[in-house]
Order: structure tokens, then C-alpha cells, then sequence
């Protein structure tokens, strides 16, 4: 055991750092490049929250993977739900070896996705005239959404912006002209107070704090102000800044002066689809919840999401990207497939009307093929259509930690809101707290 | 205290009352009309809690019942009524098989676990054997550790026994109950020695003694036990919600669940699927009234 090895030669440290760098240098080389068609029959799982639902949602994806399925004989899609609240079914499976091959991943999970769940840039597995061909067409700040570290992990796929509902009857009987929706949050306030004065019904909710709001509704709001809640190279939070503490303020006065409901989602959303409240800020994709309650009842109408005076409104995504995370690269090739079936014209015409999600392509619109007939039937989409000219992304929040800074930043904002707690200070000691979990 | 004593105090006592002066009689009709205003005002009270306790039931049917525009009415009798949102939620998801699949599981980790508490507890009251006292407190700690704390574990090894989304996979993390094996061990020891030793005088050993002599006289703690287990299985969530992977090899709660969606939620076929998913539970609550109160003053409300 105690043998002496042979003392390295000049030649045989040369050889061997040699041979290290030629394996290191060749490693990208080596990586398998996805195959240009399917040639054998292949499986990839679909991780989708829509399928763990029974509504709307989980009918249109059956019914996409369906066609995808008939298209493509050779790839078989098995549709997995999860549930987007803990993605508990994803780690799981992870941990068990169990392929995760496409994934509807909620936009604020995008940076844990990348991080620990594998999802990979698009532009290290597909090539890249295959990805701008797909990508002709589509929003180019559409295209951003899903943008990390200058590199696209996901493609925008059910997603929406948010949308000022209001009930146009309750503005007729407040004496206000329901052709002229608020367009400020100061108009907000007037034609809150006036619906409360004139009708007795609550003037404004919406889906901004409360459970299961994440931040993305926040970030849009703080944004219109000329804030952000964090910084552009995600290193820093900003929540405490005087841009956001005055938007949130804002949002504090409208609670005060009694317009502003302090309702959760689901009693706001509740509020608006029976009737009861004004106007109700949130995304498009709950309308169709709104109109089963508006029918036969009361007009609901839709308008853009309010501006802080002059200032440009600056509305973010809500909503899911698709994310490959298959290592192997004929499943990555299956997954690319469905992922261009999915965000194709066809696909998000689907999405679009029959979910209630935004289409990522403009042409689409107006085309009578696609989504042209259905738009002058349902109007209610048009502010959501107007604003994907302007729309940014919902930036998710980095490291593992990530669910608690949201969490420590949206208590703060509702203790803010629906509290006494000063803006400030709160938001100040909160963004300390929160930024100690940052990575 | 033998039969002759009671009598004397019986003789006793008895002209007692006969001999009573008559003023003494005169509140008798106050303290009737005391009494019949308790009995009134205590059953009031019940009558305002069983409203509270029964009105959200009724609410839940009524709404089931509403059309879709309707959801939202406060009425107390609903305007306009309709079987569609129970249409809609026997579509929507295969809340039967759900059912079924509920029925199944809640029906067999009820035996199950009495079989396994039966056998533990009966080995922990009877038997002494080193480190009992540990193992009994090892299993009293199992009972303090929540599910989703080894749901990860559990869901690796099932993955690894190929049983993912399959009904078996729903039971077979529920082979033993703490609760069940303490409860039991509690009743055990508490049983006659003396009935024991005569059952062992005549031969009897442990096995029959547990399912001839025990068994039999534990009715009422069995029967408890089972209607506890039935009825906190029925409303396994986590487990179900991690596990299955479609809708027919799922459990009804999270059939009811999926009705909530990021779209908002269909109250109507909500209520449809909870009226249909309470069924048997109201069923159990109906028939076995007594035991499941006896059942939840004699383990604590879980």
C-alpha cells in the first residue's frame, strides 16, 4: 500500500493538461444538438396548471394537446397538472427522476425555475433561425416577457394585463358617463366617491393584495409612477423608494376616503361579477368569470389600467410562460414542437378566446381566420389588446427565498393600504427585511 | 351497601316529602315558570346554533341550485332554480369515480388502521418488554409530525414502487394511526385484569383474547375510532393533491378544488360537487349521531 508512484515526467504533465484543455474546450461541441425532425416515437410530459382545474382553462389545453397529438402521431403528450401555488408536484418529480420535459411556469417562478428546476435558454437548444421564424410576427416586448439574464428561458403563453372592469350601469345610475371610463387613479377616486354618493354600492376593488395576488398587479402600479420594486439587474429592491411609496400611498388614500374595498381576491372578484361594486381592477383572464355573473344583470364594460396623472401607464404581465427543461434532445425537439403549436397563430387563438388570455400575435387580431370575428363579439378584450404595445414583464424575484420577499413585501404594502401603518417606514423596514433574503 | 340499608333509607326518606309544610309549596309555580323559561331560553340558544350550523349547508345546496347569473342573490329562497351547475360538475370532472375512489380508500384505511392499532395496542397495554415505554413514546411523537413533512419522502418511495397515481398508493401511507394506537392502548389498559386472567385460566391466548375478549368490549372505542378515521380520510387533501395525477384516480376533494381555477372561481358547480361530496358523510352524521359526538368528546376534537 505504501508503493511509490512513478514521480510526472515534463511530458506527462503536458499530455495531461493538454488532454484537459482539448476535453474542456470541446465540451459545448459535445452537446448533443437537437435533431431537425422526429423520427421515432417519442413521450414528454406537459407540466400545466390548467389541467389541475376543471374549467375553461383545462378544456382548451385537452383540447390543444388533442390537435397537437393528431398533427404529430409520433409524440405523445401526457398533460400533468400541478398546482402553480407551491409547484410542489415539480420538485417531486425532480427528486424522483421523473422526466419534466415542457412546464406552464407562472412568470414570478421563472428565475426558480431556471435555478433549480432545469428550464433551459432556448437559445442553447433550438437554432436560431428556426427561433427567429417562429418568433416573426409577435410582439417584440411580447417576446421579452421571458427574458433572464439576457437569455429566453420562456415563451409568453397564457398571460394577460390588467384591466379596469366596470359595471356601466351603476355609472348611469351615479350620473356618470359610462362611454368615459376613469382614466387616472385621481378619476379612480372621483368616480368611486360619486358610485358610493349617488347608489350606495362599493366604488372601486381590486385584485392587488390579498392571498394568491402575488406582486404582479404591485408591480405594474409602482411602475406607472416611475418606480420599480426591484432593480433592473435584480440585485436590489426598490419597494422602499419614493416612487413606490407614494404609489402605494395612493392606494392608501383610496382606501381611506372609503373607495378603495380592503376585499381578497376572490370576495372582490365576487363583489364585481354580483353587481356590487364599481369598477374593479384586475387581469383579463377572470372576464369570463365576470360575465357569468354580468348576464342578464348589468353591463360590464372594460377599460385600460389607470395612469398616475400624466405619466404613462406602464402595465406588466400576469400569467404563465412555457419552459423546456428535457435534457434530452429529441424530447427538447418534441417539446419545441408543441411549444410552437401552443404560441402559434392557431394556439393563441384558442388561448384567446377560449380562456380569456392575450394573443402574442398582433396579425392575428384582426384576421378573420383567426381572432377577427371574435373580437367584435367580445369587446370587452380591446384594453387588454391596447395595451400589449406597452406592456413589460413581471419581474421575478431571485433565489430560493423568492416566495418570501414577495410575501414580506406584499404584507407590508397591504398593511400599508388597509392599515395604519406609515408607508415609509413600513415599506422601508420591510425592503430591509426582504433584502436580506436575497441571494 | 347492602339491599336492607338502601331500603331503611328509602323508608326513610320518602315521608320526607309527603310531610312537607305547605308554605314551603308556595314557589313551586315561580319556580316552575323559572324552569320552563330555562328549558325556553336553553332551547333557543340550540335552536340559534343549530341555524348557525345548518344554514351554511342550506346555503350550499341553495346556491348549487342558483343558474349561473344568480350566484351572487342573497335571497334566502332562491328566485330562479336549476339542475345545471350539478350537470355541469358531473362533466366537468368524473365526481362519481371520485366518489367511489373516496369511499374506497376512507372504507379501507379504516380497517386497516383499527386492524394495526388492535394489534399495537394490544401489545403495548398487555406486554412489557424493554424499551416499550420508548417505542410507545416514538409513536405518540409520529402523531406531532405533520403529514407534509414526510409527504416528499413518502412520494419518492411510491414513485419508486411504480404506484404513482393509483388509488393503492392513496392507502398505503395510512397503514398505522398513531391516534388509532393510543386511543386503543388507553382503553386496554384500562380493561378488567381480572377478565384477562380468567379468559387465560381457560386457556385462552393472546389472539383470542383480543378478538373474543377485548375486541367485543371495546365496541364503543372501536366504533368511535372507525368514524373518526373514516371521516379525517374522506378530507385528505395534501396527500390526494400530490399524488394523483388524473381526475379518475383522485379523491373528491380534490375534485371540488379544481373548480377553483385562476380564473376565477365556479361557485355554482362547486356547490354542486360539495352537496354531492358531503352526501355521505351527512349520511354517517345521520345515522350514527351518538358515536360520532361520543367519538370526538372521547378523543378530543382533532
Amino acid at each position: 500500500m505504501n508503493r511509490k508512484l512513478p514521480p510526472m515526467t515534463r511530458k506527462t504533465f503536458l499530455i495531461g493538461t493538454l488532454a484537459l484543455l482539448a476535453s474542456g474546450l470541446s465540451l459545448p461541441a459535445m452537446a448533443e444538438a437537437i435533431p431537425a425532425t422526429i423520427d421515432k416515437p417519442v413521450t414528454i410530459t406537459f407540466y400545466n396548471y390548467n389541467l389541475a382545474s376543471a374549467g375553461i382553462g383545462a378544456e382548451a389545453t385537452r383540447k390543444l394537446i388533442a390537435e397537437f397529438m393528431a398533427a404529430n402521431p409520433k409524440i405523445t403528450v401526457e398533460g400533468v397538472p400541478y398546482s402553480s401555488a407551491d409547484s410542489s408536484r415539480i420538485q417531486a418529480d425532480l427528486a424522483a427522476g421523473r422526466p419534466v420535459d415542457l412546464v406552464q411556469t407562472v412568470f414570478s417562478d421563472l428565475d426558480f425555475a431556471v435555478t433549480n428546476f432545469g428550464a433551459q435558454a432556448l437559445e442553447e437548444i433550438i437554432p436560431a433561425d428556426e427561433m427567429a421564424a417562429h418568433f416573426k410576427g409577435m410582439f417584440p416586448n411580447g417576446l421579452k416577457l421571458g427574458v433572464l439574464n439576457g437569455k429566453t428561458y420562456g415563451l409568453a403563453y397564457t398571460f394577460s394585463t390588467p384591466v379596469l372592469f366596470y359595471n356601466a350601469d351603476l355609472f348611469r345610475a351615479a350620473d356618470l358617463d359610462p362611454d368615459k371610463p376613469p382614466k387616472t387613479w385621481q378619476a379612480v377616486k372621483e368616480a368611486g366617491l360619486t358610485v358610493m354618493k349617488k347608489t350606495g354600492k362599493q366604488g372601486f376593488a381590486a385584485g392587488i393584495t390579498g392571498p394568491g395576488a402575488y406582486d404582479w398587479l404591485l408591480q405594474g402600479v409602482v411602475r406607472s409612477n416611475g418606480g420599480e420594486v426591484i432593480s433592473r439587474d435584480r440585485t436590489r429592491l426598490k419597494f422602499a423608494e419614493p416612487e413606490a411609496v407614494e404609489a402605494i400611498a395612493m392606494l392608501k388614500d383610496l382606501h381611506e376616503s372609503g373607495v378603495y374595498q380592503n376585499a381578497d381576491i376572490a370576495s372582490a372578484l365576487d363583489g364585481m361579477a354580483s353587481g356590487n361594486i364599481g369598477m374593479y381592477l384586475q387581469t383579463s383572464a377572470i372576464q369570463g368569470a365576470l360575465i357569468a355573473g354580468a348576464t342578464n344583470k348589468y353591463e360590464l364594460r372594460s377599460s385600460t389600467m389607470p395612469s398616475f396623472g400624466d405619466k404613462p401607464v406602464r402595465p406588466n404581465n400576469s400569467g404563465s410562460a412555457l419552459t423546456i427543461h428535457a435534457a434530452d434532445p429529441l424530447k427538447q425537439r418534441a417539446a419545441w414542437e408543441l411549444m410552437k403549436f401552443l404560441t402559434s397563430a392557431h394556439g393563441y387563438t384558442v388561448i384567446t378566446s377560449e380562456i380569456g388570455y392575450l394573443p402574442l400575435r398582433p396579425a392575428i387580431v384582426a384576421d378573420p381566420n383567426y381572432l377577427g370575428g371574435w373580437i367584435k363579439a367580445h369587446p370587452l378584450v380591446q384594453p387588454n389588446l391596447d395595451q400589449l404595445a406597452v406592456l413589460e414583464p413581471w419581474d421575478p424575484m431571485p433565489g430560493p427565498n423568492y416566495r418570501q420577499i414577495v410575501k414580506t413585501m406584499m404584507d407590508a404594502v397591504e398593511m400599508v393600504i388597509f392599515g395604519n401603518a406609515d408607508p415609509a417606514a413600513a415599506l422601508a423596514d420591510a425592503e430591509a427585511h426582504a433584502q436580506d433574503l436575497m441571494p | 351497601m347492602t339491599t336492607d340499608v338502601v331500603r331503611a333509607e328509602r323508608v326513610l326518606t320518602k315521608p320526607q316529602v309527603h310531610t312537607r309544610p305547605q308554605p314551603a309549596a308556595k314557589p313551586r309555580p315561580r319556580a316552575r315558570t323559572r324552569s320552563r323559561l330555562d328549558g325556553a331560553a336553553g332551547h333557543l340558544v340550540m335552536v340559534l346554533l343549530s341555524i348557525v350550523c345548518l344554514f351554511p349547508v342550506y346555503w350550499m345546496v341553495v346556491t348549487s341550485l342558483r343558474p349561473a347569473n344568480a350566484t351572487f342573490e342573497t335571497s334566502i329562497w332562491p328566485t330562479s332554480t336549476s339542475l345545471d351547475n350539478y350537470v355541469y360538475a358531473l362533466q366537468a370532472i368524473p365526481i362519481l369515480r371520485m366518489l367511489g375512489n373516496t369511499l374506497l380508500i376512507a372504507s379501507v384505511v379504516t380497517v386497516i388502521q383499527l386492524f394495526t392499532g388492535l394489534l399495537a395496542a394490544y401489545a403495548f397495554a398487555r406486554w412489557r418488554f424493554r424499551g416499550d415505554k420508548l417505542v410507545y413514546s416514538l409513536v405518540a411523537l409520529t402523531w406531532l409530525v405533520p403529514f407534509q413533512v414526510v409527504m416528499i419522502p413518502n412520494y419518492l418511495l411510491i414513485a419508486k414502487m411504480g404506484l404513482l397515481d393509483s388509488v393503492t398508493a392513496l392507502i398505503l401511507p395510512h397503514f398505522a394511526s398513531a391516534l388509532a394506537i393510543l386511543l386503543l392502548a388507553q382503553s386496554m389498559r384500562s380493561f378488567p385484569r381480572e377478565v384477562i386472567e380468567a379468559a387465560r385460566m381457560d386457556g385462552a391466548r393472546s389472539w383470542r383474547i383480543l378478538w373474543e375478549v377485548m375486541m367485543p368490549n371495546l365496541r364503543g372505542t372501536i366504533a368511535s375510532l372507525a368514524i373518526l378515521i373514516f371521516i379525517s380520510t374522506w378530507n385528505e387533501y395534501f396527500w390526494p393533491l400530490l399524488l394523483s395525477r388524473t381526475p379518475a384516480n383522485s379523491v373528491v376533494q380534490i375534485g371540488i378544488q379544481m373548480f377553483m381555477t385562476t380564473e376565477g372561481t365556479a361557485w355554482g358547480p362547486l356547490m354542486a360537487a360539495s352537496t354531492m361530496a358531503s352526501l355521505p358523510i351527512l349520511f354517517i352524521y345521520v345515522v350514527l349521531q351518538r358515536q360520532v359526538i361520543q367519538s370526538f368528546m372521547k378523543s378530543g376534537i382533532r
